[in-house]
């Protein structure tokens, strides 16, 4: 539970936060794919998919084999477990919280009438 | 607002029948806090809290067998507009990053809108067996990616 996993996790956000690089993912969860696959499925360049690519390598989502001359990219799931973890925490923290706000509100206010 | 473009963060909204005013205060009378922050199994909650920004509080939620101490710092008290304070949990263990709650009251009529977002992510679970890793790619959609 050090620096180094929270800042993973963090990475794990980051690498998210981007609407291509989930489409990336949704795309590999569905079946390994080469990286020329998965860039001609993409209305942008090769050399930008690339780049998403290796940040969602880089944060642990996606591994890569070799194959000769193709690259065959699968998904590794378990760092968005973690960090699927931690959202469905603090949600479900905040929201239980705030109906306990609301109940403690109202009932005051109720009490003083 | 925009400083940090699309850093992760969990949104929770909830519209209460009840003045900012009050539901400001709420948050920072350790009276109140000790009454609405009791979760699932706590049995008790002590708060201590000193309302300035730079000042500090804490928050001790016990259950039966365990005590989990969750501190911070008030960066921003704007009542009874804004709050902002960190967040560093240690119920799962030492070393868990800080993090960042912010909470907005926004007038709705005579109802106020509570908006709590919370961000920049600690290091929280150890490992997760979850299954079911799309549905979590539909919440960061959702709630995770903060614009």
């Amino acid at each position: 539970m050090g620096e180094r996993q929270s800042a993973a996790l963090d990475g794990v956000f980051n690498a998210l936060c981007d609407p291509t690089r989930r489409a990336i993912l949704a795309r590999v969860a569905r079946g390994d794919a080469r990286v020329t696959d998965i860039a001609s499925a993409f209305p942008i360049s090769l050399n930008s998919i690339s780049k998403h690519v290796r940040m969602l390598e880089r944060a642990g989502l996606l591994r890569r084999s070799v194959n000769g001359r193709d690259h065959v990219l699968s998904l590794n799931a378990a760092p968005l477990a973690t960090a699927s973890k931690w959202i469905d925490t603090y949600e479900r923290f905040w929201d239980t919280r705030l109906a306990a706000l609301e109940q403690y509100v109202l009932n005051k206010t109720e009490s003083r009438k | 607002m925009n400083a940090s473009p699309a850093s992760a963060a969990v949104v929770v909204r909830r519209t209460i029948a009840a003045s900012a005013e009050v539901l400001f205060d709420a948050w920072l009378d350790p009276i109140a806090v000790a009454a609405w922050m009791r979760p699932g199994e706590i049995l008790r909650t002590v708060a201590t809290i000193d309302a300035r920004v730079g000042g500090r509080y804490e928050i001790i939620m016990s259950s039966e067998s365990h005590d989990y101490p969750t501190t911070g710092i008030y960066l921003e008290i704007e009542r009874p507009r804004r709050l902002v304070f960190t967040w560093e949990s240690a119920a799962k263990g030492p070393g868990i990053g800080e993090t960042l709650v912010t909470v907005e009251f926004l007038a709705k009529g005579k109802a106020t809108e509570i908006v709590v977002t919370h961000e920049r992510l600690p290091d929280s679970a150890r490992e997760s067996h979850r299954a079911g890793w799309t549905s979590g790619l539909g919440k960061f959609e959702e709630y995770a990616c903060r614009r």
